[in-house]
Parts: structure tokens; sequence; C-alpha cells
């Protein structure tokens, strides 16, 4: 029973994280189509951005207080620069280009950016230990353990994708974002600078991006230039399986991969060694049985 | 690339068209091709460098000896005299701009002086900026007495600039090592040759040519692709590569069915490759390769039917995403050693080579490279593959495979039975890659989990897409880029996949239909 | 609108070569330097390198490069190989098989090549193997530990010489495990080990040695467990081991696996010392989150115990290589002398032509080699290729730094 309870807190951690990368994965998709592979990329940059601030910027012995805000900041300042950036260099030119020229793209872009780090960030050949800002220890409760940065991420990461959920649905450049999605070419008719909703949709991707790269590092305390392409695709699940372009649906589809991942370590033939089999049996069973995901709406007619 | 601009009407009514209208002399264009020209037998390193005297001398050539220049001196030549004409001048001049710069660059880097890099830079700029307003010409057709000889030499030109490219800037950094230089000034060459081929129309007519008398064109083609172990990148090395890229192209043939016909994006390909791989490898020991390459294909068919299935329900990217799981399915099975069959960790080791009539095929013949035989048979699988998929494309399958890439719904509508046409698409996608799977395994030697992980899956697709979805020579193109420029890019070591990065982006950019598009 | 693309291409491409160049160009003046005051009226020979320098194992590829490239550097000052100028050229083999088979082909083709220094795959090496026996071009590993490579599959009961031109200067998985297993279950009383590996070949088989040894002593094995190599998130297979009540976790992976899981073991309640393998024995494994009482073997003595390794240690930081040497420099710094000295005997006799007749008279050299003045101490091969040097060394974290326990030799018993 404890193993239970502790497993299914692992599984709710690990998709809390995801879910932050798989919000940015599923909003590019519903508004421009796009499998964004880059997306992972740009959590990666946040994570050295933070790292950056904190072991050469941040003076030492700043307390933890001080020092994750300002971390959290630097992470989400270049996540979103490099979010924009890849938007307007690479992606805004194949607008409207086949469907398939933009993923290609994904791909330059991904390998560009994990080389560019590779190269020039001092010490990024191999994997860099995250500075620990934010008290070590753990959350009792009864047999179970959180770690406190995990109870971080269990707060953070809803609450995030609440208020994206909220911003989307109440504001103003979120309707012109879900006019977007619905028909750019009727909402371009009706004045909305999609462009620009593009660019904004990129920046709430890195926003969160660059959020769930601090939480990530200093809840594995490690990071490295492959944490992008790993949890990218892991977050890519995650949003399809909650059903693509859905904000809620991104969200629970994370939480749902984490749990099936440390139950099925747990007590699926085969143990943790096939984790991921069953992770994506899973998405394979659900997509067959209900092709739209959890929560997304099935499939316009393409025109 | 200016093959758009050569979207001229080879069929119209008469082939010919008006000459474009005369123009004024240019004296900053003439100034620019001067200028190229004079640059070119400038010195272009003042000194000699400590890793060897820089390529084609780093001295005065022009009072040494004027009429001996080679290398890249003799490309800026070319491309100068090729400025003086009008249609030409831009991509000469761009070709002009990139020889310059690679040189000055490495030039810079070393700290040497350069004469003629900044001469030729500036007459370079001139021939681009100065391009005059002249559309593409078109040329007539001929008749088959003239097309024959035509398309032999078109190939035979081809071969030469393949294997001019493979060889451009040596074979080994430490031997040479100004190859990297080379290598991309050789690429800004190739480059303008092209777009100025492009610029008279020639590639047009070329494409024209090939498509009326295609299976002499394709007959001339074979044979030049079998020839390049007799030119100068016939080396060990480049078989090897060679037929590393035919077994992949073969694969990613199987992907452009899947993916350019049938519009069903698939990621999890690669699996299918080693299914084939590990088919063959498990049979190598007991029966001859020809019935392990048929169990190969057989068995991975199968599994493509089996992956397919969930297409009578899934869709679109949906879709990719399912096959993106059977891929990371099967990658995890390998790596577990599932049923005993995959090695694990291990690999399965020591897969005898192929052996016909006594011969195994990674042992030299005569006087040709060891591997030329993998590279034969490769570039037999890949023109078997090619055939496939001619007429494929031409039959009633292919066009319902069209019409529901374009659309699923009308296509059904239209009495197109879909879901067999899609599981159809996977069968022979999935058989072909199973087959070049086997070929894979014996080339190898060794067939192990992590030759088949995502990162393939992707490089197949990049393949297809690069090359242009849906064309015949797509998958191959794309294929042979995807593997020769990391090869080369060696040169620049750690810089390498930053550049091949730079490049897929770039590519995507100005080619977003692919290399080889279908109009 | 075209033109305006144009520009943008011009300019990054402009920007691409110069990037490139720029750095094809600080490589080259790197190697240039090397060979002051020596007669190299002969020619160049080059000691190819193939190591895994892009991706996830780059530090450690990289560290086997410069290492290599030290002892060239050192060889052409000292004038080791007369009459001629050594380097190096290094290919990356991204851990891809296919890679490192292509690279190994381009270094048999050409005759300047007298050795291949590498590669750090086993699966690599598997590749390589075929795509060289027939041009005779030696080979040494600072870093293959399969058994198998030199002994064939049945290494166990039936060792049978896989290729006379592969050898290799790092002790397999056969010895280093159980004398792992050994120290864990004699030495520090563990009775209750559990397993966790990440899925690739050396921590595999790594760990199904220690198994075999730890069971043959009484130990038991309570639960194996594999990772996914790329993650960061052990918390649901350590929670898993936990209920098991493991006295150790044997860890078959490398410190950027071990370290973090160490940690995530501690912060779960499982505070139980880890153990591993060489690939453990890094300083990062303890910025990682290794904890004092963890534990790691590693091949050969400790360097700084060691005249010839301190030298090797000193020199590397003198040259300021960006990276370190990491776990394997030293073993290809060893590997690189061995090949110096070898051929240096050679071109003694005649001068180089690469033929095979020549590269097989360098086999024949390398084989007879022989030194205790190794950055890892003795260097040596057996009648497989097999390092003669079976010393091994525990190591233990001790206040935040790897302190030397014990060293010894590892006999099957």
């Amino acid at each position: 029973m404890a193993t239970l309870a502790q497993q299914i807190v692992n599984g709710l951690v690990l998709g809390a994280l995801i879910g932050l990368i798989a919000l940015g994965y599923t909003m590019v998709y519903g508004i421009v189509q796009l499998i964004n592979f880059a997306h992972g990329e740009v959590f990666m940059v946040g994570a050295f951005g933070a790292h950056f601030i904190s072991l050469y910027v941040l003076p030492e012995g700043v307390p933890w207080y001080a020092a994750l805000p300002v971390m959290f900041l630097a992470a989400v300042a270049v996540s979103v620069v490099v979010a924009m950036a890849m938007e307007r260099l690479a992606y805004r030119p194949l607008r409207g280009a086949h469907t398939l020229a933009p993923l290609i793209t994904a791909l330059g872009v991904s390998i560009l950016l994990q080389e560019v780090v590779r190269v020039f960030y001092p010490g990024a050949t191999a994997p860099l230990p995250f500075p620990r800002a934010f008290p070590d220890g753990s959350l009792a409760v009864g047999p179970v353990t959180v770690l406190w940065t995990g109870v971080l991420a269990l707060t953070v990461a809803p609450l995030l994708g609440a208020a994206v959920h909220l911003y989307v649905e109440r504001s103003r450049l979120g309707r012109a974002m879900r006019a977007t999605a619905q028909d750019a070419d009727a909402a371009r008719l009706m004045g909305i600078d999609t462009d620009r909703v593009t660019l904004a949709t990129f920046v709430i991707g890195g926003v969160l991006a660059g959020v769930g790269a601090v939480l990530y590092g200093i809840h594995y305390t490690q990071i490295d230039t492959a944490i992008g392409f790993q949890n990218g695709i892991f977050a890519f699940t995650a949003a399809v399986l909650g059903g693509i372009g859905s904000i809620r649906g991104a969200m629970l589809g994370a939480l749902c991969l984490g749990l099936v991942k440390s139950l099925a370590g747990q007590y699926a033939w085969g143990g943790a060694q096939y984790d991921y089999v069953w992770v994506f049996a899973l998405l394979i069973l659900v997509l067959m049985f209900r092709p739209q995901g959890f929560l997304g709406r099935p499939e316009r007619v393409r025109a | 690339m200016t093959l758009d601009d050569a979207k001229v009407l080879v069929d119209a009514p008469g082939g010919r068209h008006a000459n474009p209208a005369r123009h004024r002399p240019d004296l900053l264009a003439w100034a620019g091709a001067a200028l190229v020209l004079v640059g070119a037998l400038l010195p272009w390193a003042a000194f000699v460098l400590p890793g060897g005297a820089y390529p084609d001398r780093a001295t005065l050539q022009f009072f040494d000896a004027p009429h001996l220049v080679s290398g890249f001196r003799l490309h800026l030549v070319l491309l100068g005299l090729a400025g003086l004409a009008g249609r030409a001048r831009r991509p000469a001049g761009i070709g002009v701009v990139v020889i310059a710069v690679v040189h000055l660059a490495f030039l810079i880097g070393l700290g040497a002086p350069s004469a003629g890099g900044p001469v030729a830079l500036v007459g370079g700029v001139l021939l681009v900026w100065r391009r005059p307003a002249v559309p593409a010409l078109s040329l007539p057709l001929p008749g088959r007495v003239l097309a024959w000889p035509a398309l032999l030499a078109a190939f035979a030109g081809l071969l030469w600039l393949v294997s001019a490219t493979l060889t451009a800037g040596g074979q080994s950094r430490a031997t040479n090592p100004h190859g990297g230089a080379e290598f991309l000034a050789f690429c800004g060459f190739a480059f303008a040759l092209v777009g100025v081929l492009s610029a008279y129309g020639v590639l047009t007519w070329l494409a024209a040519l090939t498509q009326r008398h295609r299976i002499f064109a394709f007959t001339v083609m074979l044979a030049c692709a079998l020839l390049l172990p007799v030119t100068g990148a016939g080396t060990g090395y480049w078989m090897t590569v060679a037929s590393t890229i035919g077994v992949y192209a073969a694969t990613a043939i199987g992907l452009n069915i899947v993916v350019g016909l049938a519009g069903l994006l698939d990621l999890g390909y690669v699996a299918f490759l080693g299914i084939g791989a590990f088919t063959a490898a498990n049979l190598a020991h007991s029966v001859p390769f020809p019935v392990a390459a048929l169990a190969g294909a057989a068995v991975a068919g199968f599994f493509g039917v089996v992956v397919g299935a969930p297409t009578l329900r899934v869709r679109g990217d949906y879709l990719a995403i399912v096959t993106l799981a059977f891929g990371e399915i099967f990658f995890r099975a390998a790596q577990n050693d599932i049923g005993g069959l995959t090695g694990g960790v291990n690999a399965i080791p020591g897969i005898p080579p192929i052996t016909l009539f006594g011969q195994a095929f990674n042992q030299p013949v005569g006087a040709l490279p060891g591997g030329f035989l993998y590279y034969g048979l490769a570039v037999l699988l890949v023109a078997a593959a090619m055939v496939v998929l001619v007429n494929l494309k031409h039959s009633r399958t292919g066009r319902a495979w069209e019409a529901i890439r374009e659309d699923e719904d009308v296509a059904r509508a239209m009495g197109v039975r879909t879901g067999r046409a899609k599981i159809l698409a996977f069968l022979v996608g999935a058989t072909m890659a199973g087959l070049a799977g086997a070929v894979f395994a014996h080339k190898l030697g060794t067939v192990g989990y992590e030759s088949f992980d995502f990162s393939e899956s992707v490089t197949l697709l990049a393949a297809v897409i690069l090359g242009g979805m849906g064309t015949v020579p797509g998958a191959v193109v794309g294929a042979s880029l995807l593997f020769v420029l990391p090869e080369k890019l060696r040169e620049f070591s750690d810089y390498r996949l930053m550049l091949f990065g730079l490049a897929l982006i770039l590519i995507m950019r100005f080619r977003p239909r692919g290399l080889v598009s279908s109009s | 609108m075209r033109t305006k693309g144009t520009a943008v291409l011009t300019g990054l491409l402009a920007l691409g070569t110069i990037l490139g160049a720029g750095a094809c160009a600080g490589n080259k003046t790197e190697t240039a330097s090397g060979g002051s005051g020596c007669d190299t009226s002969k020619g160049r020979l080059v000691i190819g390198v193939i190591a895994p320098m892009s991706g996830k194992l780059s530090a450690i590829g990289l560290g086997i490069r410069n290492s290599a490239q030290l002892a060239v550097e050192q060889a052409n000052q000292k004038c080791a190989v007369k009459g001629y100028q050594l380097t190096v050229d290094a290919q990356d083999d991204e851990a891809n098989p296919d890679k490192g088979a292509a690279a190994a082909q381009r270094f048999a083709d050409d005759p300047n090549v007298v050795g291949i220094v590498g590669s750090y795959n086993s699966g690599v090496a598997r590749a390589i193997q075929p795509k060289i026996a027939g041009s005779k071009l030696v080979q040494i590993s600072p870093g293959n530990t399969d058994p198998a490579l030199t002994r064939g599959a049945d290494f166990a009961t039936a060792p049978k010489r896989q290729y006379d031109n592969y050898f290799r200067v790092v002790g397999t998985d056969d010895l280093q495990g159980p004398f792992n297993a050994r120290y864990m279950v004699e030495k520090e009383g563990k009775k209750r080990l559990a397993i966790v590996t990440d899925g690739k070949a050396v921590g595999e088989n790594m760990a199904t040695q220690f198994a075999a040894e730890a069971k043959r002593l009484g130990a038991e094995i309570v639960i194996r467990e594999k990772v996914n190599e790329n993650d960061s998130d052990f918390a649901s297979v350590l929670t898993k081991v936990k209920a098991e009540q493991p006295e150790a976790i044997y860890v078959g992976s490398e410190y950027h696996v071990a370290g973090p899981l160490s940690k995530q073991a501690k912060d779960l309640g499982l505070n139980v010392p880890i153990s591993g393998n060489d690939g453990l024995f890094d300083p990062q494994f303890i910025a990682l989150g290794g904890k004092d009482g963890d534990i790691a073997t590693s091949v050969g003595a400790p360097i700084e115990k060691l005249d010839s390794g301190k030298a090797f240690v000193e020199a590397y930081k003198k040259k300021g290589f960006s990276d370190g040497y990491g776990g394997f420099g030293a073993f290809a710094y060893d590997s690189a002398n061995v090949l110096i000295t070898s051929i240096g005997k050679v071109t003694a006799k005649a001068d180089w032509t690469g033929a095979p007749a020549q590269r097989t008279e360098l086999i024949k050299e390398v084989q007879g080699y022989r030194t205790d003045q190794g950055a890892n101490g003795t260097v040596g091969f057996d009648q497989y290729g097999d390092s003669v040097n079976k010393l091994f060394t525990v190591y233990q974290v001790d206040s935040g730094a790897w302190k030397d326990m014990t060293s010894g030799e590892f006999e099957a018993k």
C-alpha cells in the first residue's frame, strides 16, 4: 500500500513536469498545426539559462528564495527569446509551405540548438549539476515522501496550466488564438493579426518551458543537452494522449503518462525496463478507441 | 537553387519562345567578372602555412605558371567567364562569393593575409548585385539521335560531379589540413554550376528528356552508379559510406510510398529496417542469403500490416504518434532481447559476409576496392526499389494512394477502398525496408538495437522530405545528402552536427518541397 | 523577396563557414606546433582516433581524443619516431556502429595511418573489427570492456582469440564486476543486494558478472531493474527497490545515472551505499548527488599514486584542453604510446609503406609491448589481446571526495 501511494506520487511529479512542456506542444499545434519537435530544446536552453545565471552571475551565498526567482526569470527569458527567434527565423518563412517541411526545419533547429549549447556552454559536453535553489529534504505523509521540489512542481504546474487555460478562454489575445486555431484565414479576414497570435503562442510556450526547466533542474539536480529531446518526446506523447490542441488535455495526458510509467514499472510484466513500452501501448490503445485523445475534438476534414 | 526560376514551359507549343530582350551592356557587372578573373590569379595566402602549402600554392601563380590554373582557382576563372553572360551572372556570382568567403574565413583563421580573396569577393558581390532580369531559356526537345548522347553526357557529368564532390578536400584531415575549406568551396562551385545550367534551362530540358526516354535514362543512370568505384571516389571508405546510403535510400523509398504517396506520416519506420536486419541475422548461419533476405522482407511486411492496422481508425498526426509508439516499443523490445532474438545489449555479432560463387562480398575484387560488391548490391537494391515505386506510382493503386493523400474522405466517396490501400502502402513499404535490413545486417557484420532508435526514423523521414516527397529520385538524393554531408563535414570536428542542423534549416527554407520537387 | 532571401542565405552561409573554418584553423595550429626541431623528412604518420565526440558521451570521447593528442605531441617533441612527424586524426563515431565502421574503413584505406586508438563503445568495436581485419590495421581500445571482443562468445569456458590486430588496455567486465562483488560481500558485509542498470552493454554485462560472483559468495540479489539511459527520474524504480529492503545497490551504469540515483535513493529514505564500476569513478559523481559511503571500482592503481600517472595528469592540465581527460583519457594516452613506441621500432628497420606485411609487423611489436610506466601502471597484452594489468582499486566517497580503499588483482576461484 505504501509502495502504491509512493508510486502514485512519483508518477504525478513526473507528470507535472512533463505537463509544462506538453502545454507548449499542444498550443503551438492548435494554432499552426505544427509538431514543433524543437520545443523540447526550448525547455533545454531554459535550464541552461538558469544554470548560467546561478553559476556565473549571482554572487555566492545568495539565499535560495532570492536566487530562485532570478533563475526563473533567466530561464523564461532565454526560452522565450529562443522560441521567438525560432518562430520568426525558421518557421514563419515556411508558413503555407508543404506541411512536412516545417517538421524537418524543427529537426534542424533541434540539432542546431543541442550542438550550440554542447559546444559553447562551458562543461556542457557532460551532465552538469544544477544548483540546489530550493530547500533540501522532503515532506513525509505517513510512509510516503515527496521532495519539497516535487511539492513545488505539483503546485506550480497545475496553477500555470489553469492560468494559461483562463488566459486563452478569457483574454482578448486568447480569443484571437482560439479564432486562429479554428480557422486562420477567417481570423485574418476578421482583422486578427495571425502572425502576432502565432508569435504570442510561441512566447507562452517558451514561458512554460522556462518555468518547467527550473522546476526540472532543482528536482533532478542535473541537466544535460539531451533533456530536451527525451522529455520533448514524452511531452508530445502526453499532448496527443490528452487530445492535441486541448490545454486541459495536455495536463491530463501528462499526469496520466507519469502515472502509467511509474505504476507499470512497479506492477506490470517485465518491470521498469518495459515501462516505456506500456506508456506507448496505452497510447496506441487510447488512440484506437478514441482517436482524438481524451479531451480533443474529432479531427476536422481538412480542406 | 534556382530551379524555381527555370519554370519554363518545355511542352509549350513550338517549344521555343522569344529571345529575351537585348540589354544595355552592364559595365559594373563586367567589372565584377573581371575582378573575379584577376582575383583568381592573385596570391591567396601570402606565405606557406604551417600545415603545408595552401591549395594551388600560395605564391604568385600568375607569374609562376599562368596556364596551370587548377583547383579552386580554375573554378573561379570558369565562374568569372560565366559571369560575363547575362543569365549565368547570379548563380556564378553566388558561387564566387561562397568560394571567396570560405577561403577567406579559413585564411583569416590562420592569420594569413590574402590578396586574391577580397578582390574575388568584391567581384562576386558585383555579379550577384547586377543580375539582369532575363527568364531562363527553354530548349527544344531533340529526337532520339541527339537525345541519347545528350543523356549519356549528362549522366557522365553527374557521375563526375558526384565523384568530385566526394573527393573534394582529400580523404584525410591529417594529410590535407585544408580539406574542409576545399570541400565547402567546391560545394560553392557545384552550386554555381547547377545554377548556371538551370538558368539556361538545361536542367528542365534534361528532366523532360529523361521523362521521355525513361528506360534508356534509367539504364544509363544504373550504369553510371555502378561505375562510381572506378572514379576517384572508388575507395573502400566511400564504398562503405555509399553502401550504407544505398541501404537507407532503399528504406527511404519504402517510406516514400507510405509518406510521399499515401500521405501517412510514419515516425517509427526504422523498426522495419531493424526487423529485417534481426531476422536475417538470426538466419544468417542456417540459410543462404537470398532466403534470409526474403524472410526478413516477409517478416517486416507482416509487421507493416500490424502497424498499418490502426490507420483504419487513426488519422493524420495522431497516426504519426502511433507509429512513433510502435517504433519505441520495437526499440525497447530489441534492447531487452525479447525472445532471445535480438542479442539485447550485446547485439548479434559475427554475421558472416554474403558469399556468392565463393566470393565474399567484403573482399576486394581485382583492383576494385573492398566493399565494392556490397555497393553494387546496394545499387541494385535501390534500382529495384525505384522500379517498384515508379510502377506503383503510375498504377491504379498509386492513384488511390495519391487520392487518399489529397483527401481521404473524397477518395472514399469516389469509391477508393481506403482501408485496403493504406494497409497495402504499409505492407509494400515495410517489405522494402525489411529487404534493405537484411543487406544492412550482412554488410555491417553485427546488428544491435542502438542502430534503430528514434533519430534514425527521423533521418529516414528527413531523407524523404529533403529529397522531395513522392518523387522517384527524391529519397535517394535525400539519403545521399544526409550521409555524405556529415561525412564531409568531419573536417569541422566539433562544429559538424551544428553545420548539419543549419543546412537542414536552410534547405527547407529555400526548397520547402524538397530538392527534387514534382511540380 | 527573392533578393532578400538570397541575402539571408548568403549571410547565414558566411556565418556558418566562418564558424567552421575558424574551428578548423584552430585545430591546425594545435597540431602544427608539435614537431619542433626533429627530422621529419620522411613525412607524416597518422594515428587514427575513433571515439564518440558528439552527443551524450562526448565528455569521454573528447578526453580520449585529447589524451591521444597529448601523447602524440610529446612524442613529436622527443622525436620518438625518427624521420616522421606524427599526427592525430580523430573521427567522431557518435557511438553508432555504422559511423564507426565507415571511419575505420577510411583509416584502413589510408597507408599513412599506422593504427587506431578506439573505440569507446564495444558495439562500435564489433562493427570495426571485420572492416579492418583484412588490412591488418592495428586497433587498441581504451574503453571496450566486453570480454567477447577478445575471447569470443564463450569467453568464460572456451576462450579463443577473435582478431590478431585487436588489443585493449582496459580490464574486462568479467573481472571488474566480480571484483566489486567480492568487496561488497566480503569486506562490506552486504548480503542483500539490489541491481539497477541502464540498459547499455557495459553496465548490463558488469552487473551480470557482479550478480554471479555475489551469489557464489552467499549474498542474495533481491531485485534487478533497468532504467532508461536518458532518464533522470529514478523515483519509480527506487520505490520498487526500496520495498525489497536491500543493504546496497549495485548500479551498472555511469556517473550521470549513478550520481542522481544515489541522491534520489537517499531522498526516498533508502539510505544505502551505491556501488558501481569505473563509470562511476569521476568527481562529477559526487557533484551530481553521490553521497559519502558510495563505492566505485576502477581499473589499475590509483593514478595519483603512480609517478607516471601524475605526470600524465600534470601534462594534460598544462595543455589547457577545454575538456577534462575523463574516465578513459589515461587509457587512450597509454594506447597511443603503445602505438608510438611500436611504430618507432618498425620504422627503425624500414621506411613505412603501409603495406599489409609491415602492418603485420607492427601488430607483432604491439603484442610484445610491455611497460610499467603507463599512466595506469602496467601496460601489456596477453595471448588474447587483453590487458595484462588486472589490477583494480576500490574507491569510496569520503567527506565529499573519492578516497582509495584497497587495490588488488582479481583471480577467479
